[in-house]
Parts: C-alpha cells; structure tokens; sequence
C-alpha cells in the first residue's frame, strides 16, 4: 500500500469509535524480503502472507505460504483434502485461535498490519474479515435478529432496519423474506439460509468475507445463486472462497491458489491462466485428475 | 490412475483423429494418383469415399462436445480437446480438397503445361500434412514451426506455376485457333489453375494443423494467422 494509501486511509477512519479498530490501522511495512508465491496482480492488495506456518499439535498444515491477495476480487483456494487451504483461511481471521492445538507461526498482514500482533483484537478482526461456513447456520432466531446479530454485540449504532434490508438485498434474499422478517431463520431452505448467513457476514460491512465451501451442502439451483451472489459481492468485497470443486473455482474466481498436500502453495495466479496452462506440472495433474 | 475412463476418452481422441488424419492422406495420394494417371475408378474411389471423411469428422466433433460437456477438461486437456476440434475441421477440408482433385482428374483427359509439375506440388503438400500430423501426434513444437515455415515455399512453387500459364495465355492468344479447341484449351487452363489453388489450400490446411498442435503443446498462439 502506498503512504498515500495509508494516509487516506487513517484519515477516512479516524472518526472510528472502536478503539481497537484504531488500533488496527497502525500499519507496518508488509515484509518483501521473503520470496511470495503467485502473480503481481493489477489490484491492491488486502491480505498479504509471509512465511505462514501452521501446526496442530506435532503435524504441520500449512509450510511457508507467502501470498498477496488483492482487493475486490474473487480468490479461490483449490486443492486435495488436508492440504490446508481451510487452514489458511482461517489463518486469515484468526479462527485458529479457537483450536486448542493450532500453533501459527509467521505474519498475515490485513492492509498493512500484522492480524497476530499483539495489540489486535480477534473480536474486532473478525467484524473485518467476515465468515461464511459449508453448512449454513443461521442462529434459531428471526431473519432480523440473525442479520443484526453482529451489529448488536458491536453495539453499533445506526437504523438497524435500513442495515437489514440492505444487508439482505445485497445477499440476494431480500426479495423472498421481506414479509416474514419476524420469521425464524430456521425456516427458511437451504439456499435461503446459507445467503442469510452471508447477510449476516457483510452486515457489519467487513472488507473481507471468507467463505469455506460455501455451496457444498446445496443443489444446483441454489449452488447457481450463491455463485452468482459471490461475484457480485466481489464488487465491494475482497472475497476468498475455499472449495473442492474446481469447476466453481473456475467459474466465479479471478484468482486461484492450488496447496497441495503437505501444506504446500504451489501456484497462485490468475485463474484463466490456472485453467489453461499452469506453471506447475504438479497442478497440472492435479487440476486435470490425473492425482489427487 | 485415477478417472481412467477420461484418460481412455483422450487416448481414443487422439488415437482417432490419427486414423483420419490417415485416411484424408491416403485420399490426397489417391486425388494426385488419380491426376497423373488420369484414373478414372481411383478418382471415383476418392469421390465416393468422402461420406466415410465426413461421417469420420462429426463422430470426432461428438467426442469433443460429449468430453467438454460430460468431462469439464482443463489445461493441457482442455487444449488437446480444443485442438483436435479444430484439426479435424482443417483434416475434412483437406479430404474435400482431395475430391476436387479426383474431379479434376476424371474431367480431363490430357495434360496441359507439363513445365508445371502438379505431382511435385502435391508431394509438398502431403509431406507438409503428414508433418503437421506427427508435430500433433508426437508434441513437437519445433515441427511445428517447421511445417509452418515450408508454407513461404509452397506459396512460391504455386504462384510460379500460375504465372506460367497466365503468361502463356497472354503470348499465345488461345481464340485464334477454333471455337472447340479454345473451349477445351480454357477448361484445361482453369482446371489446372484449381488444381494449383487446391494444393495451395492444402498446404495452409497443414500449416492450420501446426498452428493447432503448438498451441495445444505449449499455449502459444503465434502460428494462428
């Protein structure tokens, strides 16, 4: 990020009533004296790794993962199962912090700061980089309640129903709930809870939405509206999506990561260049069946 | 290894668009046979035989739609799959190419301007098919660009041999003689001007072939146009 970036970017929050947000904008220089792995990509970039590691217990997850992932833009993480791109996800909002046995080694830089700093809330990052999981999960309240839920332990203020409509407009779901907001989430079919739970993630206006398989447990029906959604929240949201199926990751990234076992980065570059020609033989085989 | 039965789809594709590759050959020595000899049944046995090349490309273009569709490949699948639906296209024309050839033969019944060697133009183009089709079949891409760079000589040999016969036609005014002899004098000319024109086409048929097989080896376009 440029000073001028940066600058703008202090100035543009300063007005912030969470102090640990603020805090979060102390930015430091992101390392570029450990080798990343993938392309220069036009945008700026939101999430920088260097030297990721990560073990759960004596195994180790992720080895060395160094990789910048630009704004506003679909990245997809592919790869076999274990190779830890659910891991590195994690990484990125600190959801590793929860399993006892995560140790994560190295820096992951979200604008600039370091997120494992010591001064950085996981609380107030997670209200950044928000989360969407395989199997929706909205909570056994109403639609209302499941979209203002982060807002309120934020305690944000703000007219929560003009939140709510857009939240849900912008999931693509407002159309179809917007006379049963009293309703439970629970009600509502698959599809219709896993764009609840995407409502519920860009509520509080995160600048980052990771979404871990996210159309996984849905039919094609609404695994096509979830994809759709996808790109279009791309337009506001840096968004990074993990998923088995390669097709999808084809369909709606503009970057694909391939880790494969081990724990390995193997390649990170634009995803029509993944698709036609990738660097790597190993990816190669991967992508084209021929292991895995 | 795993999806056998999609790794056995790509070697029949491969294996298969070989096959015609061999037949539209065979087609093309049979055409320029058929020419030299003035073979009345060889030229009608690659006439005839032109259902089984056009019967050969749809079954193929069904392998490609149904390995897209039902297979979803990518990378270097993907531009096998991509190369060989349109190499198969170039191979059909080649065998319509060979037709002509058959027709020219079993229309004419002498030789006109033996200067201009058609057999040698022909052997040119069959060799530059037979090239493009082992660039193809073995990934080679410096046989590529090397059937690629025979097309600039081909080009001449065939210019040559047009501008031989127009300039006869402009030093020896063909209408003096009768209405009969200058009638079957222009057939022969423009049957052999087609003939040329033809085996020039097979040539950038070949070439299209190489341009194909390079980009399917090693994503690189610069052979296409």
């Amino acid at each position: 990020m440029s000073e001028q970036n940066r600058d703008e970017q202090r100035t543009g929050d300063a007005g912030s009533p969470d102090p640990t947000d603020d805090e979060m904008l102390i930015q430091t220089d992101v390392s570029e004296s450990v080798e990343r792995t993938g392309a220069s990509f036009d945008r700026d970039t939101v999430v920088s790794a260097r030297d990721i590691n990560v073990w759960y217990g004596d195994d180790q997850a992720l080895q060395n993962i160094s990789m910048d992932i630009p704004e506003k833009s679909v990245t997809a993480m592919v790869g076999p199962s274990g190779c830890g791109k659910s891991t590195f996800l994690r990484c990125i909002n600190r959801m590793n912090d929860l399993i006892d046995s995560a140790r994560v080694e190295g820096d992951l830089y979200l604008r600039g700061k370091n997120v494992y700093d010591d001064d950085v809330d996981p609380v107030a990052l997670r209200r950044r980089v928000g989360m969407v999981f395989q199997k929706p999960n909205p909570f056994p309240k109403s639609i209302r309640e499941n979209v203002t839920y982060g807002l309120k332990i934020q305690d944000k203020g703000g007219d929560y129903d003009e939140i709510v409509e857009e939240s849900l407009k912008r999931a693509a779901l407002w159309e179809e709930v917007k006379d049963q907001l009293d309703e439970s989430g629970l009600e509502l079919s698959g599809g219709q809870q896993q764009r609840l739970c995407i409502a519920r993630a860009i509520a509080p206006d995160p600048e980052v939405l990771l979404m871990d398989e996210p159309a996984s447990a849905l039919d094609p029906v609404a695994t096509s509206q979830i994809e759709d959604l996808i790109e279009e929240l791309a337009q506001e949201y840096t968004v990074v999506i993990v998923t088995h199926n390669m097709q999808q990751a084809a369909r709606i990234s503009d970057q694909t990561a391939v880790f494969l076992t081990g724990g390995e980065l193997v390649e990170f570059d634009d995803t029509q260049k993944i698709f036609e020609n990738p660097e790597s033989q190993r990816v190669e085989d991967y992508i084209t069946g021929k292991f895995g | 290894m795993p999806r056998q039965e999609y790794q056995e789809s790509l070697s029949n594709l491969r294996e298969d668009v070989l096959y015609m590759s061999e037949v539209v050959a065979e087609r093309l020595r049979l055409g320029l046979d058929a020419l030299e000899q003035k073979d009345r049944s060889t030229a009608e046995e690659v006439v005839s035989g032109d259902d089984e090349v056009n019967q050969m490309y749809l079954d193929l273009e069904g392998e490609c739609v149904d390995l897209i569709a039902l297979q979803q490949p990518v990378a270097s699948d993907l531009r096998f799959i991509a190369a060989s639906f349109k190499i198969i296209t170039d191979l059909e024309r080649i065998g319509d190419l060979a037709v002509n050839l058959a027709q020219y033969a079993m229309d004419a019944d002498r030789d006109v301007f033996p200067e201009v060697d058609v057999q040698q133009i022909g052997a040119e183009t069959l060799d530059m098919l037979e090239a493009a089709m082992a660039a193809y079949a073995n990934e080679d891409p410096e046989a590529c660009h090397a059937v690629a760079e025979r097309d600039d000589d081909l080009d001449a040999m065939c210019e040559a041999a047009s501008s031989t016969v127009v300039r006869d036609l402009i030093e020896h005014d063909p209408f003096g003689e009768d209405d009969a002899d200058a009638e079957a004098y222009l057939q022969d000319i423009s049957r052999l001007l087609l003939t040329v024109r033809d085996l020039e086409r097979v040539g950038d048929h070949a070439v299209n072939i190489a341009a194909r097989s390079l980009y399917m080896i090693e994503d690189d376009a610069s052979l296409l146009y």
